[in-house]
């Protein structure tokens, strides 16, 4: 029985450390590329958002290499999904595979049969056993979350264009080989310190960059660099540290630990749904609440801008988009809603994105001389608000 | 204002008689006997907006994202149209209209849209229908907005009776048109004139139309579609015909049932019209960029694929589409109907599979 499952930002370096760790067999797809992306397209509904079009592509490159098996996260809506594996199911179906999916979600009925999946799919390891490598795969995650923490505030000072990237890549080879919980706490942070020499600059004591934005929207589109086509690179090379509304790590934690830590997570999610709460009064399902709520917050601890990424027709984060112009007039807070597609060019992308940090750039100067001279500069809050096509 | 706790806002006191507007959009055309009951039974007076026509949708367009779907877009253009006009505008947010079913994340956050991007907005009346959280479902949370615009315990229960009742004549009524007489049946559920079940008519094609409520009966939006269908001699039956119960039978035997509810009766009619082969055709209605419609979508017209050789056509419609272009298309999707019945007729030679034709409109 070889396992695989889609890919999501770094999610598999925690996924393949769990089930490796209980003696499974483990298929990592294919990295997300332009021939993933084709594969999915060509076989997915043409009007299906665009993480199940690359979760398509993921599949069919894991089934090449002899997958039988997929796990997937689920969901009871409203977004679209928590209907993924059943339409996923059916092209997989018609293209003449025979795979089997385990879906990870809340059940409607029989809870024994669900944990006798789960069980199935650990072997049949002792609870102690299962437990143990969960915690390991959680281990792995959070070191490859610290690692692109470390690369978002590296990239923008670095003095040789791509340094940052390699020391990166490096760094998170070392972090999915290393053993253990303490080898892998150990390259991790021996990664955090190579990515920040990489920079040319010293090392740790590096300083931070001088402006500062959030990454929000969909949680898919924020954690795979692929499909937001690398917009925390873009960002970082025009000089802009980001920081995500949310880390794979964090995902994790609420969709495949299946809530078994939801304590830590339960007050920033208060905080996000008060924060969200003037503009959107009501849960409208996937993480609409979130990218609203998030960039509120990013504004109060002093971030320049927001730029929100969406997968082409999102139903909640068209409603987000709806509120965001609203609340960057409201706070000044420049945000930068894109909608993103297979359609979506990197010119115009790219385009986009050096017209926000001019403007960021801009307003932190005005801002500076305004507080400098004492008079009322003229400190305009801009929203931009754009799609992809 | 009533506190957000009880999922309703409302001015806190408008006078009996004033006057409150309601869009003709979205849940409108499958609600609004309820609504109509309710809100009049309070001694308002109820202002519907006027048909959907090219003005209200480029009113709509000005003030919505571009990525918002075509009956979000005709709403704003409603409640554009009926600022200045009324005292009050009631924006519900119908969460769920069952247990176990959602409408859609755009209808949750539609009353916030609606208020962060119309300006000039007169008192707002929003209200929150939930039926997956205990006590807050039509019934239950249409009892509290009653209660909170000023009705005794009493008088709101009653209410609340009648406006359901209401809701139930309209079903019973659109069953009976074969889904096809939304204004009939809102007419006979607010009891105002009586009207007969539809005869029989000619003896054309028999063709389904599935789809949300609001593609199929707004007129203005969908350009006439059901109009066009009759007039090229079609007898047109509807998603909507399928009673509730008809849609959970049909629901209950899939792996997962779908989640939203209007998903879940569209295929719910394309399996049952399907399987008892009670059509010669299927059109699905759609709206570009419609989130649900693209899952279930998907999963009726694959079902109708490996079950089926039906004709079987996806209308796509946004605020772009033209008359003559559905036109054509509807004309080529019934010539096709026909030329199938008469080749069945004279022996089926023609049925093979691959002559199904998998078109979309975009």
């Amino acid at each position: 029985m070889r396992i695989t499952f889609p890919h999501m930002g770094n999610l598999w370096v925690g996924v393949k450390a769990i089930f490796e760790d209980l003696g499974r067999e483990v298929v990592v797809p294919p990295l997300p590329s332009r021939r993933s992306l084709e594969l999915g397209v060509r076989h997915s509904p043409e009007f299906a958002c665009f993480p199940l079009k690359l979760n398509i592509g993921d599949f069919l490159g894991a089934l090449e290499q002899g997958a039988e098996v997929i796990v997937m996260a689920g969901g009871v809506g409203p977004c679209r999904f928590g209907h993924y594996a059943q339409v996923q199911a059916q092209v997989l179906r018609d293209l003449g595979h025979r795979v089997e999916m385990v879906v990870l979600e809340p059940p409607r009925g029989h809870l024994g049969e669900v944990v006798a999946r789960l069980r199935r799919l650990a072997g049949w390891r002792p609870l102690g056993r299962i437990l143990g490598a969960l915690r390991f795969g959680w281990e792995k995650l959070r070191a490859a979350d610290e690692l692109e923490r470390a690369a978002a505030r590296a990239r923008p000072l670095e003095t040789h264009p791509g340094a940052v990237d390699a020391a990166y890549r490096r760094a998170l080879a070392a972090v999915d080989a290393a053993g253990g919980i303490v080898g892998t706490r150990r390259a991790s942070s021996e990664g955090v310190r190579a990515i920040l020499e990489a920079t040319g600059r010293g090392g740790p004591a590096v300083g931070r960059p001088r402006l500062r934005a959030g990454l929000v929207g969909e949680v898919y589109m924020v954690v795979e660099t692929f499909a937001n086509q690398e917009v925390e690179r873009r960002l970082g090379e025009l000089g802009v540290e980001v920081s995500r509304s949310v880390y794979i790590s964090d995902w994790a934690r609420s969709h495949v630990f299946l809530d078994a830590l939801r304590l830590t997570g339960r007050t920033r999610a208060t905080l996000v749904r008060r924060a969200a709460e003037p503009y959107l009064e009501h849960f409208v399902g996937g993480h609409g609440r979130e990218s609203v709520g998030e960039s509120v917050l990013f504004q109060r601890e002093g971030y320049d801008g927001v730029v929100h990424v969406a997968p082409f027709t999102c139903m909640p984060e068209i409603v987000a988009a709806s509120l965001l112009p609203e609340l960057s007039r409201d706070v000044r807070l420049p945000v930068l809603s894109l909608f993103l597609d297979e359609h979506t060019g990197e010119a115009g992308l790219q385009t986009r994105l050096e017209a926000f940090v001019d403007l960021l750039g801009r307003r932190r100067r005005l801002g500076e001389e305004r507080l400098g001279e004492g008079r009322a500069a003229a400190w305009k809050s801009t929203s931009v608000s754009t799609s992809a096509r | 204002m009533v506190g957000a706790g009880l999922g309703v806002r409302a001015g806190p006191s408008l006078r009996a008689g004033a006057t409150v507007g309601l869009p003709r959009a979205l849940l409108f055309y499958e609600l609004y006997p309820y609504w109509k009951v309710l809100l009049e039974g309070l001694g308002l007076r109820l202002a519907v907006s006027g048909p959907t026509t090219r003005e209200v949708v480029e009113g709509g367009c000005r003030h919505a994202v571009d990525e918002a779907c075509l009956p979000v877009k005709a709403f704003y253009g409603h409640v554009v149209s009926l600022v200045g006009k009324v005292d009050a505008l009631f924006l519900p947010r119908v969460v769920s209209v069952r247990p176990g079913t959602y409408t859609c994340p755009k209808l949750l956050g539609l009353p916030d849209m609606v208020r962060h991007n119309v300006r000039g907005l007169p008192r707002l009346v929003v209200a929150d229908f939930d039926a997956t959280r205990p006590g807050r479902g039509l019934a239950a949370a249409g009892e509290r907005l009653a209660r909170a615009l000023g009705a005794a315990r009493g008088t709101a229960r009653r209410l609340v009776d009648r406006a359901l009742q209401a809701l139930r004549r309209y079903r019973e009524t659109l069953t009976l048109t074969g889904g096809v007489g939304f204004e009939q049946a809102s007419r006979l559920a607010v009891g105002k004139d009586g009207v007969a079940a539809q005869g029989g008519g000619p003896a054309g094609p028999r063709v389904a139309v599935v789809g949300h409520a609001y593609n199929l009966f707004d007129s203005g939006a969908n350009l006439g579609l059901l109009r066009r269908l009759a007039a090229l001699g079609c007898r047109v039956i509807t998603s909507e015909s399928l009673t509730e119960a008809e849609v959970q039978t049909e629901s209950v035997v899939l792996p997962k049932e779908i989640f939203w509810s209007a998903g879940r009766r569209v295929l719910a009619a394309v399996t049952r019209f399907t399987r008892e082969r009670l059509v010669e055709g299927i059109v699905h209605v759609v709206s570009f960029g419609c989130g649900p419609d693209s899952m279930v979508g998907e999963i009726a017209e694959r079902e109708v694929r490996r079950s089926s050789d039906l004709p079987y056509m996806v209308l796509t419609m946004d605020e772009h589409s033209g008359e003559a272009g559905l036109q054509t298309r509807l004309e080529a999707f019934v010539d096709m109907v026909r030329r199938r019945g008469l080749s069945s007729e004279l022996g089926g030679r023609e049925h093979g599979r691959s002559r199904t034709p998998w078109v979309s409109y975009g």
